[in-house]
């Protein structure tokens, strides 16, 4: 091969590159987007994955594309993966990290199916269609994940590939000859391609004006409220909360919305985003009056995924003591108790009931309460009108605490003479606990699962020798808490803090080989690094111990007392170890941290509170006066002074709107919005000029809403959509309603799939139907020169469907020439006939009825006696035969001229 | 019928012992005849071109005027085409007759049945154009004289593809005025081992041509030809392939409407030499590069070889999908 087809050979190579591999590239980054979205597991940087898998795919692509062996580059590129995997082996210290853990396999698993996408792009023409099939499946997969599908939903998911499938399509014809770099051609090209942009763009508009719709529909309804949003229920979550709405208690089964895909990033960088996530005021102080601030959790992992070689979140866990719910998107006022926490905490000694206020910021961590261990109760409260800027929401919640609990065990600083003196009385009261001969077995097997085998074992081998034989279980804690505070001879500490630990933009949590390069290498980490190690040790010591994620509390100044302020940094993980009695006690092992001085970041102004309501009811508007402003509301649920009750017996009473501030979605709208029979959250509050009742204990609820003034003067009301539709969804319908949608799901996948299976199968049979139709054709033929026909259009059919095609000749010819010296069938006999029939002027002759009734006896045996019974069945299934026959002759060009 | 059918076989045969392995050849030069046509035929020397002539005209008796050739049968001329040949040449021209003291006419060559041009683009146009004025309006034109040739007259044209120095070739427009145009190609093995095994019968055609056919069996032939009947399906393909040559892109110039009659008295001719009295599709796939491919001009090479066959074949296929039409 001379040297200028050698750069003929390079330029199509580029060219290829750019018009193949690049878009593939660009696929492959939006499917690895969707599938990060929904597995957390993949959450290692997403330009990182794409890499891998452009690499793959180019050299792939490359290699095949100049004609390299599939045997033996496939051989190569596994010999290269084993000696890289036996070498990396045999390195110690920092670099096995990373390729030892699931990371280096999802990246050579990405590098795989890159080369194995590129292989098939280079070498197999309709290729396109196996990766467009297999990337929508992905799609399809990671998107059906979701808890919210609407169609609208899937269709912005799908429309890249269905994209990336219009252009391949468009562009196969292209790439089957050299692409020419001429005038003539790129014009071509040019073309193909604009109209491809065209398309997209039409495919774009479409999309958009289905979102402009949805949009502009919202939009109504937040201008003149059309109040039907709560219809289609699949849109947004708020009817989950409608249900067990306002006031009411949860009752039964709430919905296991588990959103295992929330992402916990501890974050490691510190300045990048130091951002405000919330602000707390918790009313948890010392004897003396100093705040003691306590740990705000956020999520719990408890169980160790060998496979991810993560801690996980998981759904079935014994005694789950996290509260479940979403504060962001509760309706206002709202409030929910949870009594099972108490049971689930699993602990009442040195308790106490410790309420807060949080106020969330944009940037908080989303879908679930954060607070302290074992909130068991939440309502909605108002952010002040001031900051609704920097809040976007607000909440109360109160927490089943223990005493034992405290954030100023953070970093096992030891030098505070008063906070050891706690510490040491915490650790005395809990060396009461001689074990946990006397919990569940299921319980203590769950939370002390850990893996056996290699490294786990020297973990627990090296926690083993931490401990005497009868330790008693603090003093298990305290002697992996000791571990890390351990100094070498020359009085500095072995473990030291740093958050460059490990190769840069690790997952947040430590795989368990990190960890163990942690405990017996690098001895730097930050508090992922301390939490897993400790959590893998006290696991080993038999200890119920479980992965705590939230932030840490930090009181920087009294200036206003109570309050917190939480910044990204702050973001925290920490071990909780059960001690009967005493449920689940917050342990810290990480250690200050001594070469950083940390700036503290100021404190903000703590929001105003909201004025305290002396009433809200749980009203549905019955008729509105827009004039008057006021509205006649029935009620039958109400916070009186901060009491819910339930009456038994619904009320109607006039509202007094003229000074109030109405809401729809948490935003401001004017009166016109609300309608007759809308579902409605009137607040009255505490006021002087209000004449507000007092409770009167010992008098039935009823007979105290008698006697609320007339009308009451309400200072905000919520609006919540209509009363009627609610009700409709409302209750077991609406968790029917749920499953329906899911069956729904099912059942169009299901349906989907027969009526392809259907179809492949009367595709399949169309030759055979095609054949009995023919037949058909002959035995209801009217006179002659019909039937001929008829016969004649079988026969042609039925030779071709033999094996034998009909190429340029005419139908005479072929029969002189292939069929009747390789069949015998009497095939140009018959034609003679037929063309007479066709073309002379004369009548037929009386022995033409004969010769064709001959013939058509005569075209079926002809054939099997040739192809035998099973192969001329068996051709009836040929699909690229039939098509072939029903293929017009490439018709000559009469509009583009050649070059 | 049968008698047309017997005879035309006898003289399809008759030529067949002179010039073996052509029977498809030999077809189409009868074809030719019997559409009152003329042939060209494009070869290289010593394919054959001369003898099929020759065998042709001594296999047609008793010719009906005056001239005859030497062994009776109808009259046959050979002119052999050179650069310095004039019109004269040809038609003939006036010379003073002593004995009379008048000029009298002297008939040239053409004045005969079968008429074998040798090498016709080795001549000047001008005498191209003589002779094709004659091809094509059956007659002479000399001074004042106008001289009607015999209703049978056949012109066998050659020419050569090679040695194109010094040639004037045929302009289109006089390819035009022949029916066909066709080349020989060289025989088969067997064939030729079997003309050479028997060249001395072959080469002295006086002796061995029967005379098959008279005079007015050509002329009866000729009138049997233009009654054989062709479906008017037939015809509507005919125009439609006509009218493609016209719209394709790669043909520069399409046929013309003298090329699609003279495409359907052929085809008729044709029918009729394939003892059939009606025209099939077959005969038009048959006819098509014969009968029209001289009549085009294309763009390359490449559409020359391929572009009127892709036409054909896409109408003949058209008709052959087409049901048997209800008789008109």
């Amino acid at each position: 091969m001379n040297r200028q087809d050698n750069n003929d050979r390079f330029q199509q190579l580029l060219i290829r590159l750019v018009l193949v591999v690049i878009p593939t590239i660009i696929i492959g980054f939006i499917t690895l987007r969707f599938v990060n979205f929904s597995y957390t597991a993949l959450n290692t940087s997403l330009v990182s994955q794409t890499i891998y898998f452009a690499v793959g795919l180019t050299l792939a692509y490359t290699l095949y594309y100049y004609g390299a062996r599939l045997a033996i580059t496939f051989l190569l590129l596994w010999i290269g993966y084993w000696l890289f995997e036996k070498i990396i082996n045999r390195l110690p210290g920092e670099f096995d990290v990373f390729y030892a853990t699931a990371r280096f396999q999802l990246y050579s698993t990405l590098f795989i199916f890159g080369w194995v996408f590129g292989f098939l792009l280079a070498r197999i023409r309709w290729s396109y269609i196996i990766v467009f099939g297999l990337l929508a499946t992905v799609t399809l997969v990671a998107i059906s994940d979701t808890i919210d599908v609407s169609l609208t939903y899937i269709l912005v998911h799908i429309s890249p590939v269905v994209v990336y499938g219009l252009y391949m399509l468009f562009l196969s014809p292209l790439l089957t000859k050299r692409v020419e770099i001429n005038l003539k051609r790129s014009g071509k090209l040019a073309l193909r391609i604009s109209l491809f942009a065209l398309l997209i763009l039409l495919a774009f508009i479409v999309t958009e004006s289905l979102f402009k719709s949805d949009l502009k529909a919202v939009e109504k309804e937040l201008g003149a409220r059309g109040a039907k949003n709560n219809k289609d229920g699949s849109k947004n979550n708020d009817n989950n909360y409608d249900e067990r709405n306002g006031l009411m208690e949860k009752g039964g089964k709430g919905d296991d919305g588990y959103r295992l895909k929330d992402t916990m990033r501890v974050n490691s960088k510190m300045s990048s985003s130091d951002k405000l996530m919330f602000c707390s005021k918790l009313d948890n102080y010392f004897p003396d009056g100093s705040p003691a601030p306590l740990y705000f959790v956020y999520h719990y992992l408890t169980r160790y995924d060998p496979v991810k070689e993560t801690f996980t979140r998981d759904v079935n866990v014994p005694s789950f003591d996290e509260f479940d719910v979403d504060p962001v998107n509760l309706p206002m006022y709202y409030s929910y108790i949870d009594t099972t926490i108490f049971r689930k905490s699993m602990g009442d000694k040195l308790k106490k009931v410790v309420e807060a206020q949080v106020y969330l910021s944009e940037n908080t961590w989303k879908h679930s309460v954060l607070g302290p261990a074992n909130v068991f109760a939440i309502q909605t409260i108002p952010v002040e009108k001031d900051f609704q800027k920097t809040f976007i929401s607000g909440y109360k919640i109160t927490s089943y605490a223990s005493e034992l609990n405290n954030a100023y065990f953070v970093y096992n600083i030891s030098a505070n003479p008063m906070l050891e003196g706690i510490q040491d009385k915490r650790h005395e009261e809990l060396r009461s606990v001689k074990g946990y001969s006397k919990i569940d077995n299921k319980f203590l097997n769950y939370y002390t699962t850990l893996p056996t085998g290699g490294i786990y074992d020297s973990i627990s081998k090296l926690a083993f020798s931490l401990v005497g034989k009868d330790a008693r279980p603090v003093d298990k804690v305290i002697a992996v808490r000791d571990f890390f505070l351990k100094r070498n001879e020359n009085g500095k500490r072995i473990f030291r803090y740093s958050l460059k630990a490990g190769a840069v933009d690790d997952p947040n949590i430590p795989s368990s080989k990190m960890l163990y390069n942690f405990l017996f290498k690098t001895h730097t980490g930050y508090c992922t690094y301390y939490a897993g190690a400790s959590l893998f040790m006290l696991r080993a010591l038999g200890v119920p111990t479980r992965f705590t994620t939230g932030f840490a509390a930090i009181n920087r100044s009294d200036k206003n007392k109570g309050w917190y302020w939480f910044y990204a940094s702050q973001a925290h993980a920490w071990t909780q170890v059960y001690f009967p009695g005493y449920g689940w006690l917050d342990f810290d092992m990480t250690i200050g941290n001594e070469d950083q001085q940390n700036a503290p970041k100021p404190d903000g102004t703590p929001p105003l509170p909201p004025p305290e309501p002396w009433l809200v009811l749980n009203a549905k508007a019955e008729s509105v006066n827009e004039k008057t402003k006021s509205l006649n509301a029935s009620f039958s649920s109400l916070i009186f002074l901060n009491n819910t009750y339930a009456l038994n017996k619904s009320f109607t009473r006039p509202i007094d709107a003229s000074l109030c501030r109405i809401l729809y979605n948490k935003k401001d709208t004017t009166f016109a919005a609300i309608h007759p029979g809308d579902s409605l959250i009137i607040v009255s509050y505490k006021d002087e000029a209000k004449k507000i009742p007092k409770p009167r204990p010992g008098v039935s609820i009823e007979q105290q809403v008698q006697d609320f003034p007339s009308p009451i003067i309400a200072d905000e009301i919520h609006i919540r959509g209509k009363e009627k539709e609610k009700k409709k969804e409302s209750g077991t319908k609406k968790g029917a309603n749920v499953a329906e949608k899911k069956i729904t799901w099912q059942e169009i996948a299901l349906l989907a799939a027969k009526g392809i299976g259907a179809l492949l199968i009367i595709i399949l049979l169309l030759p055979l139907l095609y054949l009995i139709y023919r037949l058909l054709r002959i035995s209801f033929a009217g006179n002659l020169s019909a039937k001929a026909d008829q016969v004649y259009q079988a026969a042609l059919y039925r030779f071709h469907m033999a094996g034998f095609e009909r190429e340029n000749e005419t139908p005479l010819s072929y029969a002189q020439t292939k069929i009747d010296p390789a069949l015998k069938a009497g095939f140009e006999e018959f034609m003679h006939v037929y063309l007479r029939l066709k073309y002379s002027a004369g009548t037929h002759q009386p022995e033409d009825a004969a010769v064709i009734n001959r013939f058509a006896k005569n075209i079926g045996s002809s054939i099997r006696v040739k192809n035998g019974i099973f192969k001329s069945a068996a051709g009836y299934f040929n699909m690229a035969l039939a098509l072939r026959y029903f293929q017009t002759p490439t018709s000559t060009d009469y509009s583009t001229p050649s070059l | 019928m049968n008698e047309t059918t017997s005879k035309l076989k006898a003289l399809t045969e008759n030529i067949e012992t002179i010039i073996r392995g052509k029977p498809k050849e030999i077809k189409y030069v009868v074809t030719a005849l019997l559409a009152k046509g003329h042939i060209l035929l494009e070869d290289n020397p010593g394919a054959g071109k001369t003898v099929l002539a020759k065998t042709l005209a001594q296999s047609i008796s008793e010719g009906a005027i005056d001239f005859h050739s030497a062994n009776g049968g109808v009259a046959f001329k050979r002119i052999q085409f050179t650069p310095d040949l004039l019109p004269m040449d040809l038609i003939g021209s006036y010379i003073f007759d002593e004995s009379k003291k008048d000029f009298i006419f002297k008939k040239g060559p053409l004045f005969t049945h079968v008429l074998l041009a040798d090498e016709i683009n080795r001549a000047s146009p001008k005498v191209q154009s003589a002779l094709l004025e004659c091809m094509a309006e059956n007659q002479i034109s000399s001074g004042d004289t106008t001289f009607q040739l015999d209703q049978f007259f056949f012109t066998i044209a050659t020419q050569n593809p090679i040695e194109m120095e010094g040639t004037y070739p045929l302009p289109t427009a006089q390819l035009d005025r022949f029916s066909m145009k066709i080349s020989f190609g060289y025989v088969s093995e067997e064939v030729e081992f079997d003309i050479y095994s028997n060249y001395l019968a072959i080469g002295n055609g006086k002796n061995t041509v029967k005379q098959v056919l008279t005079y007015n069996d050509v002329i009866h032939l000729q009138e049997a030809a233009e009654k054989v009947y062709i479906h008017p399906e037939l015809v509507k393909g005919i125009v439609r392939l006509v009218q493609a040559t016209r719209r394709h892109t790669e043909i520069a110039l399409g046929c013309s409407t003298r090329g699609g009659i003279t495409f359907i008295k052929c085809l008729k001719a044709w029918a009729l030499v394939n003892q059939r009295d009606f025209v099939i599709e077959d005969d038009i796939r048959d006819l098509a590069h014969p009968v029209l491919h001289h009549r085009l001009i294309f763009r390359n090479r490449e559409a020359s070889r391929t572009a009127l066959q892709q036409i054909a074949d896409l109408e003949v296929n058209k008709l052959a999908k087409m049901g048997i039409p209800a008789k008109p």
